[in-house]
């Protein structure tokens, strides 16, 4: 497992060629998914450079991530890209739930294992959405198993 | 008993999707008053200089109504506003401002705000009331606020809206008085319900 905040700001480098294609600038959140789609890079001298997609990703280490040969970030987003880091929390009731601190996730599926808010943790799997104005999450009445 | 809130808090409040986003904000709460009912809310843009919406937010595509934000499924439940505001009639002016009359006939006061139960109900629990001197008990003579339950059925022609005359027994100074006051309210005489004549209890 590990964490948002630890990976923001990792040095992005390509395996084959070595080379830093830039550092990584943030994550983009399926939340109904409840996993991690892409890593978003900025380029040097904080140049956008666009989103690499969780399937060309090698390795996320201590020091770096390890990119896929050959893998260039794509300019602009595959959808709708919010910030999960310090947005605000809701309830699907309408609720507020406080704010994004951490995303604790799986470094190799990108699965989404909780999120810590300032009120406490949320399970991945209660997750409804993530969009300009907050995170919707499950309430804590219907958070029993579906299906 | 979810929590209640008053309609006048409403304005303003988020309206957001499942998905996070937010597609406008409530401008006014619409109610069926005959049926003390929410029918919905008409809606402005966000912002400063947003004006109002085209669109409206009709109850039943309500997900949650919350302490902070109106949670529907998504943007595409916004309806033509003709169908939040076609019942002209029952609109929130005409109930901000009426005067109450109990069923015996007293004036018991003017309706300053309409109570709604939060969540999914969307129901009318009672009102907020510019008090007459007559149902202030005590030696204070000047008017004050209080919260009286609404009736099963509440008569609403023109300008005044009718309870029931022992609503007034049921009447609390603030709001957390308020909640166990509607649910002792709505209790009462229950058996008398099925057309049973009321009585002494044994």
């Amino acid at each position: 497992m590990t964490t948002y905040s630890r990976v923001r700001g990792l040095p992005v480098v390509t395996l084959g060629e070595a080379q830093e294609i830039g550092t990584l600038a943030s994550l983009t959140v399926d939340a109904a998914g409840g996993r991690i789609t892409h890593i978003r890079v900025t380029g040097r001298r904080g140049r956008a450079q666009g989103a690499v997609g969780w399937n060309a990703l090698h390795a996320i280490g201590t020091d770096a991530v390890l990119v896929e040969p050959d893998v260039l970030p794509q300019d602009g987003s595959p959808g709708p890209s919010h910030e999960a880091l310090g947005v605000r929390v809701l309830s699907e009731d309408g609720d507020d739930r406080g704010t994004v601190q951490d995303i604790v996730f799986d470094a190799s599926s990108g699965r989404i294992e909780k999120v810590v808010t300032t009120l406490g943790e949320v399970a991945g799997d209660r997750l409804l959405g993530l969009g300009d104005y907050a995170l919707v999450v499950r309430g804590d009445l219907t958070a029993a198993p579906e299906g | 008993m979810n929590e209640l809130t008053g309609a006048r808090e409403l304005s303003g409040r988020p309206v957001v999707t499942l998905g996070g986003d937010v597609v406008a904000q409530v401008k006014d709460t619409v109610f069926d008053g005959p049926a003390g009912q929410v029918t919905g809310f008409t809606l402005s843009g966000r912002g400063l200089l947003a004006g109002p919406l085209r669109r409206s937010l009709p109850w039943a595509s309500v997900h949650a109504l919350g302490r902070h934000a109106v949670m529907i499924r998504g943007a595409e439940v916004l309806a033509e506003r003709s169908a939040v505001v076609a019942r002209k009639e029952a609109a929130h002016g005409r109930l901000v401002g009426a005067r109450v009359l109990t069923d015996e006939g007293t004036e018991i006061g003017v309706v300053l705000d309409v109570m709604v139960e939060a969540g999914t109900s969307g129901r009318v629990v009672g009102f907020r009331l510019d008090a007459r001197e007559s149902l202030v008990t005590g030696s204070r003579r000047r008017r004050r606020q209080v919260f009286v339950p609404r009736g099963e059925t509440l008569a609403v022609s023109g300008r005044a809206l009718v309870v029931p005359a022992d609503a007034v027994r049921f009447v609390a100074d603030d709001l957390a008085g308020f909640a166990a006051r509607v649910a002792a309210f709505q209790a009462r005489g229950k058996p008398a319900a099925g057309g049973v004549e009321r009585g002494p209890l044994p």
